[in-house]
């Protein structure tokens, strides 16, 4: 494997290099300020702020109802993960209860959210890795039903604003769920498909085995979170270890990594994640009641409000630990929110993670942290 | 010293199995030349859209009078994030009864959010399926009422797709009511003096007051509606919520009277 590299006989003058924000790999437009000794990189220095958006001073000018939709933009890939923390911490402040059949509906429709997230993530970190030619489809192809499905109960895409303070924007028919239950059942065989390409494939091994090496402690000191904690050993998930909405009355297990996770170990973190995400998308089909989709309390119009007080909540997205802490006077409009994205903090582990790695390594890594620009910056 | 022998031996085993690695990667993909292509000809055919996508907005007419169905009540051009709806209308002089003069939205601004589909309360303006809007200027994206209103074909289609409960009870046996109840309402918010029949007209004003906004303004602003034909085309905020409540009015009064 190449990971020992022997750099002491070519030394160089170091030479900065701008990668980014214009990488068609940077998934963004994040640019990092290499320092490279010949093909190695002794700094790394990344610089955020291309695509602020100023997502919480634009909360504190719009209604609620205003922006819940705005929300969906902080993770585009993700969009039911940030409406459901926007949500939840709002139903927090005010005691809202959510129907049960709103809560299971909210389950569903985010854990195909968190296929589809991954199935994304899966088709473009291998075009990191470069392999370019057709492997990529395979994943958006699965991706491209899935947000059928999504368009189908919110209306867009990626866009949806289906999760709303107090319940969920629609109700599905019958045979939505049908259709979601038969693509669940083919949907493993697809993975397993991707794995039979990638996950013993010599190349990607070379590229991957020991690469980017996280240890724990590494990434407890840096708050990472979500798959790439749980690959660098961490039995942390937010949906097992404070159990939310109805994931206590789910079956699933956290999957975890007993070494320190590399490359290799947040791909098969992901991987598997799928496969759990789509066991617990069964399992809420058939426990999901009847009932009503939104709470009496709440309206869905100009006059929604959240009464006074503060309250925090967060979530377990695709990319780790989402909160969100809400301050609200009881107005028409939020007085102030914090948004805790689980990007910024893996993307912080970067640097530490390239020191000392061939260039050719720096896609590798990056990719495999999953970072979503937006919801770095905001 | 025999180091050699295993890293050879190692070497090859690597090589085997990852001979064999790759021909079953190639295998899985190779097996993918006899499935049907899951991709569409795209301009050929067009994608099978939900009911519920949030696409083109547009207003619909009453599917069978071909009555215009907005009662421009502004929720819309109020509730809109990007501020991208304009509307233009006025109290007409003989029936005191807000009318339509124009309707713009700006859809390079539209970000295509549904909120206004969601406050409407007759189901006028909705989100179609028709996502084709590419254009050469800025200028050609803001429609107008004539181009955004549907047909009365389109409109059955829509209501009938989206399931909205079509205006159809309103015209059969509540039309006169209809027209009866807008002149109250609209006369009532002109001059805010009238008592209220329902308990709408009350909510209305502490809507108002709740908003910091005084009862004089909407006194001294709607006559001005009225004197003048044409109300700025820029509205102001206060404008847009003195009218706000009339349809709530409007809808909710118009079939108890009938």
């Amino acid at each position: 494997m190449a990971t020992e590299i022997k750099s002491d006989r070519l030394k160089t003058d170091e030479m900065i290099i701008n990668m980014g924000p214009q990488h068609p790999a940077t998934h963004g437009v994040l640019r990092l300020i290499l320092k490279l000794d010949g093909e190695i990189v002794r700094h790394v220095e990344p610089v955020l702020g291309h695509l602020h958006r100023a997502q919480e001073w634009q909360g504190q000018n719009r209604t609620w109802f205003q922006y819940q939709a705005l929300i969906d933009r902080v993770d585009y890939l993700s969009g039911m993960f940030t409406s459901w923390a926007l949500a939840r911490a709002s139903e927090h402040v005010d005691g809202t209860e959510v129907p049960e059949r709103a809560e299971y509906l909210r389950v569903l429709a985010s854990e195909l959210n968190r296929i589809s997230s991954h199935l994304l993530w899966l088709g473009t970190y291998l075009i990191d890795l470069g392999a370019l030619y057709g492997f990529p489809f395979y994943p958006f192809r699965e991706r491209e039903k899935i947000l059928t499905f999504l368009e189908e109960i919110s209306g867009q895409r990626m866009m949806f604003n289906y999760i709303r303070i107090g319940g969920v924007q629609r109700d599905p028919k019958a045979d939505w769920f049908k259709r979601v239950e038969a693509f669940t059942k083919e949907f493993p065989e697809r993975v397993n498909e991707y794995e039979a390409i990638v996950t013993e494939n010599p190349i990607f091994l070379d590229r991957t085995t020991g690469v980017g090496v996280l240890p724990k402690s590494l990434a407890m000191e840096y708050g990472v979170t979500g798959p790439s904690l749980r690959a660098s050993g961490i039995n942390y998930d937010l949906r097992r270890f404070k159990p939310y909405s109805v994931y206590d009355k789910l079956k699933f297990d956290v999957i975890t990594f007993d070494k320190d996770g590399d490359t290799r170990d947040r791909y098969l973190a992901r991987v598997r994640e799928m496969r759990q995400s789509n066991e617990i998308i069964k399992q809420v089909i058939d426990m999901i009641p009847q009932g009503d989709i939104m709470a009496k309390t709440k309206k869905q119009n100009a006059g929604l409000r959240v009464k006074a007080g503060e309250g925090f909540a967060a979530v377990e997205s695709p990319r780790g630990v989402l909160g969100c802490y809400v301050v609200s006077n009881g107005s028409d409009k939020p007085y102030r929110f914090r948004w805790r994205n689980p990007s910024f903090s893996n993307l912080s582990v970067l640097p530490p993670l390239l020191i000392d790695r061939p260039i050719a390594d720096v896609m590798a890594i990056f990719g495999s942290l999953d970072i979503i620009l937006p919801d770095v910056d905001r | 010293m025999f180091d050699w022998v295993e890293q050879l031996f190692r070497g090859i085993w690597q090589s085997i199995v990852g001979l064999y690695e790759i021909r079953r990667g190639l295998g899985t993909v190779a097996m993918h030349a006899l499935r049907p292509p899951t991709t569409e000809v795209y301009p050929d055919i067009v994608p099978p859209l939900p009911a519920h996508f949030r696409g083109r907005l547009a207003l619909t007419v009453n599917p069978e009078t071909g009555e215009h169905l907005c009662i421009s009540c502004r929720q819309c051009e109020r509730v809109c994030p990007d501020k991208c709806i304009e509307i233009t209308a006025h109290k007409s002089p003989e029936t005191n009864k807000l009318e339509l003069i124009d309707f713009k939205i700006d859809h390079g601004l539209c970000m295509f959010c549904g909120l206004c589909t969601e406050v409407c309360p007759t189901y006028c303006i909705i989100n179609t399926n028709d996502f084709e809007m590419a254009d050469y200027t800025r200028e050609s994206l803001v429609y107008d009422l004539k181009k955004l209103t549907l047909t009365q074909e389109e409109s059955a289609y829509y209501f009938d797709r989206k399931e909205n409960p079509l205006p159809k009870p309103k015209p059969a046996k509540a039309a006169p009511a209809a027209q009866g109840a807008a002149p109250a309402a609209a006369g009532k918010a002109a001059t805010a003096e009238k008592p209220a029949p329902a308990g709408a007209g009350q909510t209305a004003q502490t809507k108002a007051a709740t908003e910091g906004e005084s009862a004089k303004e909407a006194e001294t602003k709607s006559p001005d509606a009225q004197v003048a034909p044409e109300a700025p085309p820029k509205l102001s905020n206060d404008e847009g919520k003195s009218d706000e409540a009339k349809p709530e009015n409007e809808s909710g009064e118009g079939p108890r009277q009938g």
